[in-house]
C-alpha cells in the first residue's frame, strides 16, 4: 500500500526556517571561528538572520491580507496556520529578537559571556515561538512551546557564574518541564472529548455537539494551566519573579516579550477561536485568571525593593490586562490583547534594556538604590526611563494608555463592568510604584553614589535598541495609534 | 468509563502489593545490624576511605554525544525499513534532520568533546573581548604576594 505523503509548503514556514538555518549557521561558525572574530559580528548576524525572518513574515502578511494572492489557509496537512494572527505574532517576535540581540550584545561583552551560542539559542527559542502562534494543531502547539522553552531554560542559566542565574534555570526547568506536562495532558484530554488534536476538527466536532462533557472541561483546566504558566498569570506566576531576577537581565527582557507572547498566542486561538463556542465554560475561568494576575501583580510590586523583581510583578499584571481581551471573547478583545502585546513589547524590552544598563558589572546593582540619582548622572537614560514607566503606569500620550483602554474598552462592552472596574483600579495601584522608581531617578541624589568609580556606559548597540523602544512607545501612542490598531486589528485568526 | 476499570484495579493492587511487601518485611523481619551489614555494599573489599564524591564533568559530553547518535538511529532505522515507500520525501526529510544532527556534532567537538588528555580546558573559554581580557590594575606587583627571608611579607 502505497503511502500518502504530506506536501510541504516551504514558502509557510519560511520565517521559521530561516531563524532556525540562521542560528545552525552561527552555531557552526561560533563553534569554528569564534577565537578569530569580533563579538560583534554575532550581534550583527543574528539581527540580519531576524530581519530576515522579518521581511519573509512580511511577504507573508502582504499574501494573508489580498484574498486573491490565497488569503489566509493551512498548509502541511493542515498543522500549520498562515493567517494575519500568526504573521502579526512572527513580526512582533521578530522585533523583539532584534531589540534583545542589541541589548545582549555589550552585556556578553561586558560579562564575558559566550556571544554565539547566546544569538543561537535566542534565535532558536524565536521560531518556537513562531510555531506556537502558527500552530494548527495541540501537537504542533506543545512542539513550539518546547522549542521556545527549553531554549529559554538555558538562557536563564547562561550567566553561568552567578549562582543566581544557575538558580532560576533550574527552577524555570523543573516548574516548567512541569507545566509542560500539565498542558501535554490537557491535549490528551481535548483529543479524548473531540477525537482529533486539529484545532479546525475539533472546532468543526464543537459546533455539531450541544453537550459539554467532563472531560472536555478538564481539557480547558489543563490547557489554561498549562498556558497560564508560560504567560505568567496568578496563580500560576510563583517562579517569575526569581527567574526574572536571577537570568540574566537580556534574557529576562527577551523572555518577558517572547515567551508571554507566544503564550498568548497559543492561548488565544485555543480558547478565542477553536473553543469559541464553549466560551461560557471558559470565561468564568480567565475572569478569575485576569482579576488575579492584575491584582497580585500590582499590589506585590508596590512591596518590591529590587527593580528587576518589581518589573517582574508588573509583568504578571501585565498579563492580568492582556487576559481581559480574551476574557470579553469579542473580536475587539482579541484586537485590544494584540495591541496590549506590540505596546507591551517595546514597553518590556526597553525597561528591562535600562535595568541590563544600570546593573553594571556583574549583574548586580539592579536594586532601587542604583537608580537615586540617575536624573543628574545620566539625564537621558534617566528620561528614557521615566516614558517607559510611564507608558506602563498607562499614562496618556503613551502606547501603554491606549493597550489599556482598548482592553478595558473591551471588557465593557462585553458587559464584564466589574473586570473593568477592577483594571482600572489596579493600574492606580502600578502607578504608585512606577512613580516610586521616578522619585527615586529625580529627588534622591545621593552624594556617595553620585560620585561612582563604574559610571554607567550606553553602548551603540543599547542605545540604539533604547531608542527604538522608547520612540515606538511613544508614536504608538500617538501618531501611529491608529495605524497600529488597525494593524492589530487585521491580524485576525483564521476560522475554520 | 468502564474500559479503564482495569487500569484502576492495576493501580489499586499494584499499590497494595508495594505498600504490603515493606510492611510485611517490616513487621516480620529480624533486626540485628552488625557493622559488615550496614556497610554500603554488603560484599567485595572493605572501603578504606570515603569514595571520591568528584568526577570529571567531561563525562557529560560523552553523554551528549551518545544521546545524539542514539536519537539519530531512532530516527534512521524506521525510515531505513519503509524508505522505498516514502520516496524522494523522507530521504529529503532525513538528510535535513542528519544535518542537524551533523551540525551539533561538529559543534561538540569544535568545543573539545573528545580532548581527554589530563588537566586541559574542556569548553572553550567564554568568549573574550580582547581588549577588556585583562584588567590593566592586575599586574604581577599586584597579584603576587612577595615573601621575604623571614617567612613574612617583604616591605
Amino acid at each position: 500500500m502505497p503511502l500518502e505523503l504530506p506536501r510541504v509548503e516551504w514558502a509557510t514556514i519560511l520565517p521559521e526556517t530561516i531563524l532556525v538555518v540562521g542560528a545552525m549557521l552561527i552555531l557552526l561558525g561560533g563553534a569554528l571561528l569564534r577565537r578569530r572574530l569580533p563579538a560583534w559580528v554575532w550581534t550583527v548576524a543574528s539581527i540580519i538572520i531576524a530581519a530576515g525572518a522579518m521581511v519573509s513574515a512580511w511577504d507573508l502578511w502582504r499574501r494573508v491580507s489580498h484574498n486573491h494572492q490565497g488569503g489566509a489557509h493551512t498548509a502541511i496537512a493542515n498543522a500549520v496556520v498562515v493567517d494575519g494572527f500568526s504573521v502579526y505574532f512572527a513580526l512582533l517576535t521578530c522585533g523583539a529578537v532584534i531589540l534583545a540581540a542589541l541589548m545582549a550584545d555589550s552585556y556578553l561583552r561586558r560579562e564575558r559571556l559566550n556571544a554565539p551560542e547566546f544569538h543561537v539559542l535566542m534565535l532558536l527559542s524565536a521560531s518556537g515561538a513562531l510555531l506556537m502562534a502558527a500552530a494548527n494543531d495541540l501537537i504542533v502547539i506543545f512542539l513550539g512551546l518546547e522549542v521556545l522553552s527549553i531554549a529559554l531554560y538555558v538562557l536563564a542559566g547562561f550567566a553561568q557564574r552567578r549562582a543566581v542565574s544557575r538558580e532560576a534555570a533550574m527552577k524555570y526547568f523543573v516548574l516548567g518541564a512541569f507545566s509542560s506536562a500539565i498542558f501535554l495532558y490537557g491535549v490528551a484530554l481535548a483529543y479524548g472529548a473531540t477525537g482529533s488534536t486539529n484545532l479546525g476538527e475539533i472546532a468543526a466536532f464543537l459546533r455539531a455537539s450541544v453537550s459539554t462533557h467532563a472531560v472536555l472541561l478538564g481539557a480547558f483546566a489543563f490547557l489554561i494551566v498549562g498556558l497560564g504558566f508560560k504567560i505568567a498569570a496568578v496563580p500560576f506566576h510563583m517562579w517569575t519573579p526569581d527567574v526574572y531576577q536571577g537570568s540574566p537581565t537580556p534574557v529576562t527582557g527577551f523572555m518577558a516579550a517572547v515567551a508571554k507572547a507566544a503564550g498568548f498566542a497559543a492561548l488565544l486561538r485555543i480558547f478565542f477561536s477553536t473553543f469559541g463556542t464553549h466560551r461560557l465554560d471558559w470565561q468564568p475561568l480567565i475572569w478569575a485568571l485576569a482579576v488575579l494576575s492584575i491584582l497580585v501583580g500590582s499590589v506585590l510590586a508596590v512591596v518590591q525593593t529590587d527593580v528587576k523583581r518589581m518589573l517582574a510583578y508588573s509583568s504578571i499584571s501585565h498579563a492580568g490586562y492582556i487576559l481581559i481581551g480574551l476574557q470579553a471573547a469579542t473580536v475587539r478583545g482579541l484586537a485590544g490583547s494584540l495591541f496590549y502585546l506590540l505596546a507591551y513589547t517595546f514597553m518590556v524590552l526597553g525597561s528591562f534594556g535600562i535595568v541590563t544598563l544600570v546593573a553594571r558589572d556583574g549583574d548586580a546593582r539592579t536594586g532601587l538604590d542604583a537608580y537615586r540619582g540617575l536624573g543628574q548622572r545620566r539625564p537621558g537614560l534617566a528620561l528614557v526611563f521615566t516614558v517607559l514607566l510611564l507608558a506602563q503606569a498607562g499614562v496618556p500620550l503613551t502606547s501603554g494608555f491606549l493597550a489599556k483602554f482598548y482592553v478595558i474598552s473591551a471588557a465593557v462592552e462585553a458587559h464584564s463592568y466589574a473586570l473593568a472596574i477592577i483594571a482600572m483600579l489596579a493600574a492606580v495601584i502600578a502607578a504608585f510604584f512606577y512613580l516610586r522608581v521616578i522619585v527615586v531617578m529625580y529627588m534622591a541624589g545621593d552624594e556617595a553614589d553620585t560620585a561612582d568609580a563604574d559610571p554607567i556606559r550606553v553602548p551603540f548597540g543599547a542605545g540604539l535598541s533604547l531608542a527604538v523602544s522608547v520612540v515606538a512607545t511613544v508614536i504608538i501612542g500617538t501618531i501611529l495609534a491608529g495605524p497600529a490598531f488597525d494593524f492589530a486589528r487585521h491580524a485576525s485568526i483564521l476560522r475554520l | 468509563m468502564a474500559q479503564y476499570l482495569p487500569l484502576l484495579a492495576m493501580l489499586i493492587l499494584a499499590t497494595v502489593f508495594a505498600g504490603g511487601s515493606f510492611l510485611a518485611s517490616g513487621l516480620l523481619a529480624p533486626k540485628r545490624p552488625t557493622l559488615a551489614k550496614a556497610a554500603p555494599y554488603e560484599c567485595g573489599i572493605v572501603p578504606d576511605r570515603e569514595p571520591a564524591e568528584r568526577f570529571p564533568v567531561r563525562f557529560y559530553l560523552v553523554a551528549m554525544i551518545f544521546i545524539i547518535f542514539d536519537i539519530e538511529i531512532i530516527f534512521l532505522y524506521p525510515w531505513a525499513v519503509i524508505f522505498r515507500q516514502l520516496k524522494g520525501f523522507g530521504i529529503f526529510e532525513m538528510v535535513l534532520f542528519t544535518v542537524a544532527v551533523f551540525v551539533s556534532l561538529v559543534y561538540l567537538l569544535a568545543n573539545g568533546a573528545l580532548d581527554w588528555g589530563p588537566a586541559k580546558r574542556l569548553m572553550a573559554t567564554p568568549t573574550v573581548d580582547p581588549a577588556g581580557a585583562r584588567d590593566p590594575r592586575r599586574t604581577s606587583s599586584s597579584t603576587v604576594r612577595r615573601i621575604g627571608p623571614t617567612g613574612k611579607e617583604a616591605a
